[in-house]
């Protein structure tokens, strides 16, 4: 029998009237590497917290070594021996790199910190984590590195005390490459000094490359654990949204409605002459290599760059909005995949931020937060939005549905054209198909979707038609027969010289 | 310069200059002392320096405390009716009790009071997660009527040894002198304790510090704690240059203190600052108070004008502090 060094049985917790995790099982053994995956919300953070001690449940126990673990706080828990290396930093972006390691546990001298012990101290841990602390300068302040750089202190933080076991809650998403290869490095020499790990990523390439067994998680429920030897990527897809996945349907079709909006030649800032017609319900994607003019052709047309040339119309009138505000009142709206920095009012409640496009495109100066919230029901229900309260802060929700809230903003002032810029980054596999769901839905009542993705497989999935960009302009129109992957690549590969 | 690729170049530090936020604070000093100085003629003279030290003296203790309870990310809006209350329940002890011990009892009871003060502002605002600002600004309220009910009009009056003493010397040394050396040496010595990295974590990130597991709570009461003790022997200072006591003695204190902590380089939003800069803080707010007096402005005026320097100092710090390092 496998000897665990941590195991957590049925537990529960819930946050008001939301279960984020519902009677989850899980077990970890001595010296294993043990993936935790599950789309974005599905409770994996809250049940980490459980065990690190962050979180008390309200059901179930947590075993360390066999014992029951009572951690009165997560310093308790630290001292136990589970380190947690949060997703979201736990750093003090105004002290240094080594008060934040030592922070709680500082060598003391003479009722003082011991800054000369406390360097040496820093020291040794860098160096024995090997390539990932590399350049790294004990003295800097956190809030001057770069987000790499204070993952890598993060880490240095829970390996300070020594843990037996450690959580690293998508540790991995923010490092590039070589610092992937270093901390994977890390995590092996760990595993022969027999600590034991629990490690979340979205990544199915890392998953493969280090775990030693995977469990699968959904809607707080625990669903299945694998040997990693034992299963695949599909397999592993499969379990994470409850069911084999069908083939994908070409979904593309050919509409023959009138154009909506007519584009001819639009020019400024990166673009260079584009010119297409958008039909009432048509999905119209834009395809290519990042940064090709796709972002600037959406923010053109939401008046949020500067147009030099070029005319649009919409329904049959000029269409030349000078600002988001005018393009909103025209009925169009736009959605950033980049919802910390162009989105979400953080800190505001999820009404708020699902009827700001609304009120602006309504106008008038007193919203009733009653009719509001009874207004917005139905478009809740249709983005299967998980949440407490709508007077909640939009922070308390899990990334995927911080986006479909983001969605549902565009949507509640019933757009006329919606505009994506790349609206999936970093939302989990779920996600993104209630997501394109809705999209369809929305078609089938003459709304038009500007889509771009990063991901070519969503174009190939959802777009009816593709425009591939490269240098500014549209190189090549997609549809019917040729709108495959492999027409896709050719055609932004082309003169990309 | 080139970078190795794969090696991250060390990004350039924006905090350079309010890393060494308390030079801008000497700086100001400077400016200050060199103006005073030109307006008022025996400035430099020792007897000068030492009285205007023991009139500063009560706001860079008040200040250091306020600059305790700003860098763990809170404020306390009560610290000058804290210092009233010291101010009466020490006079009025003192006169109850009367003679010398009569005012070691009175010490004794106002600096309890002043710390009491503010372990229960910390406690409503930790345990019961108020906010600083309309929880310290209601207690003011409470604390300033609790002045009244002690001694409802200004009088009484302590025996002419405390300020004697105060405005004295020990062993030569002036009396005032040796206060700030202690008041210097100690805010030095907790600058390099844990409950001083701890409290610059709770007001930095909060929520990290709580995951890393301190103690966050307690912390807030100690901050504010230390922060009530701190006015009340501030209030203590005060008696030393006033030696009677006065209802609504304390009541400038309050944003004066604030002011102190910011002009010193502390960031209000908690988890950057120190107290040295909070003492050099009262240091320029009182020698502004001097330039006015001996500039000849018209009373009216000074107010007006005392305000504009203050804006004037503040928005010197951000503007240098703004500059990219």
């Amino acid at each position: 029998m496998a000897e665990f060094a941590l195991r957590a049985a049925g537990i529960t917790r819930r946050f008001g009237p939301l279960v984020a995790v519902d009677d989850c099982s899980f077990d970890l053994e001595r010296g294993e590497v043990h993936a935790l995956l599950g789309s974005n919300g599905c409770g994996k953070s809250t049940l980490c917290k459980v065990m690190a001690g962050a979180l008390t449940a309200d059901s179930g126990e947590v075993r360390l070594d066999g014992v029951v673990t009572a951690f009165r706080g997560p310093l308790d828990a630290r001292r136990g021996g589970i380190a947690t290396v949060y997703q979201e930093m736990s750093l003090i972006p105004t002290l240094s790199v080594m008060e934040n390691i030592a922070l709680g546990n500082e060598p003391r001298r003479g009722g003082r910190v011991d800054r000369a012990a406390l360097r040496a101290q820093t020291r040794g841990l860098m160096a024995s984590v090997g390539a990932l602390a590399q350049g790294l300068d004990p003295a800097a302040l956190v809030g001057d590195l770069p987000v790499d750089r204070q993952q890598i202190v993060e880490i240095l933080k829970a390996l300070a005390l020594q843990p037996r076991v450690i959580l690293f809650d998508e540790s991995t998403s923010s490092l590039d490459r070589s610092q992937v290869d270093a901390f994977f490095a890390l995590v092996r020499r760990l595993k022969g000094q027999a600590v034991s790990i629990i490690f979340i990523s979205h990544r199915m390439e890392e998953i493969f490359a280090i775990a030693d067994r995977v469990t699968v998680m959904q809607n707080g429920r625990y669903v299945a654990t694998r040997r990693i030897a034992e299963t695949d990527r599909d397999e592993l897809v499969a379990l994470m949204v409850g069911g084999r996945r069908d083939k994908a349907v070409t979904g593309a079709r050919v509409l023959d409605a009138a154009p909506m909006m007519q584009i001819g030649g639009l020019t400024g800032g990166r673009l260079k002459g584009v010119t297409t017609a958008l039909r009432p319900g048509e999905i119209l994607g834009l395809g290519g290599l990042h940064g090709q003019g796709q972002s600037d052709f959406l923010l053109a047309l939401f008046g949020a760059s500067p147009v030099t040339g070029g005319t649009v119309t919409l329904a049959g009138r000029p269409y030349r909005p000078t600002t988001p505000f005018a393009a909103l009142r025209m009925g169009l709206s736009y959605v950033s995949g980049d919802r910390g920095r162009a989105g979400s009012l953080h800190g505001r409640p999820i009404l708020e931020n699902l009827s700001l496009a609304l009120l602006a495109r309504r106008g008038g100066i007193v919203a009733n937060r009653r009719a509001l919230a009874a207004g917005m029901g139905g478009i809740v229900e249709r983005l299967k939005l998980k949440f407490g309260k709508l007077s909640h802060a939009i922070g308390t929700l899990s990334g995927g549905n911080q986006q479909k809230v983001i969605l549902g903003r565009a949507l509640a002032a019933t757009p006329r054209v919606l505009l994506l810029d790349d609206p999936t980054k970093g939302i989990d596999v779920r996600a993104k198909e209630d997501l394109y769901a809705l999209l369809r839905e929305l078609g089938a009542q003459g709304t038009a979707v500007i889509l771009y993705s990063s991901e070519d497989q969503e174009l190939l999935d959802n777009a009816d038609r593709v425009l591939v960009f490269n240098g500014g302009q549209v190189v090549a129109e997609l549809a019917g027969e040729r709108l495959t992957e492999y027409d896709l690549y050719s055609a932004a590969l082309q003169s990309a010289a | 310069m080139t970078t190795a690729p794969g090696s991250a170049p060390t990004p350039p530090r924006r905090f350079d200059l309010r890393r060494n936020s308390t030079l801008l604070a000497v700086g100001l000093m400077v400016v200050l002392v060199a103006v005073n100085a030109l307006l008022q003629s025996n400035f430099f003279r020792p007897g000068i320096l030492l009285s205007n030290l023991s009139t500063f003296l009560p706001l860079m203790m008040i200040a250091v405390g306020q600059c305790y309870v700003v860098l763990g990310g809170s404020i306390d809006l009560s610290l000058g009716a804290i210092v009233s209350l010291v101010n009466v329940i020490v006079v009025v002890v003192a006169e109850t009790v009367g003679g010398i011990p009569g005012v070691a009892v009175g010490m004794v009871a106002g600096l309890a009071a002043g710390a009491a003060c503010g372990a229960v502002n910390g406690a409503l605002i930790a345990l019961f997660r108020l906010q600083a600002v309309v929880t310290t600004f209601a207690t003011s309220i409470i604390i300033g009527g609790l002045a009244l009910m002690v001694l409802p009009q200004a009088g009484g009056a302590l025996p002419a040894a405390y300020y004697l003493t105060y405005g004295g010397a020990l062993l030569g040394v002036p009396f005032v002198l040796i206060v700030l050396g202690a008041l210097i040496g100690a805010v030095v010595w907790i600058a390099g304790t844990r409950f001083h990295t701890h409290l610059l974590a709770i007001g930095g990130n909060r929520q990290g510090a709580y995951q890393t597991g301190l103690p966050v709570a307690r912390l807030r009461v100690q901050s504010h704690a230390l922060a009530g003790l701190m006015a009340a022997i501030g209030a203590l200072c005060i008696l030393g240059v006033t030696g009677a006591g006065d209802p609504l003695m304390g009541q400038a204190f309050t944003l004066g203190s604030v002011s102190a902590v910011v002009l010193g380089g502390a960031a209000l939003a908690g988890g950057w600052g120190s107290a040295i800069g909070a003492i050099l803080g009262g240091a320029i707010l009182g020698l502004i108070n001097n330039v006015i007096f001996f500039a000849n402005i018209d009373y009216q005026y000074q107010s007006i004008v005392q305000g504009v320097i203050i804006l004037l100092a503040l928005a010197a710090g951000i503007f240098v502090s703004r500059k990219p390092g």
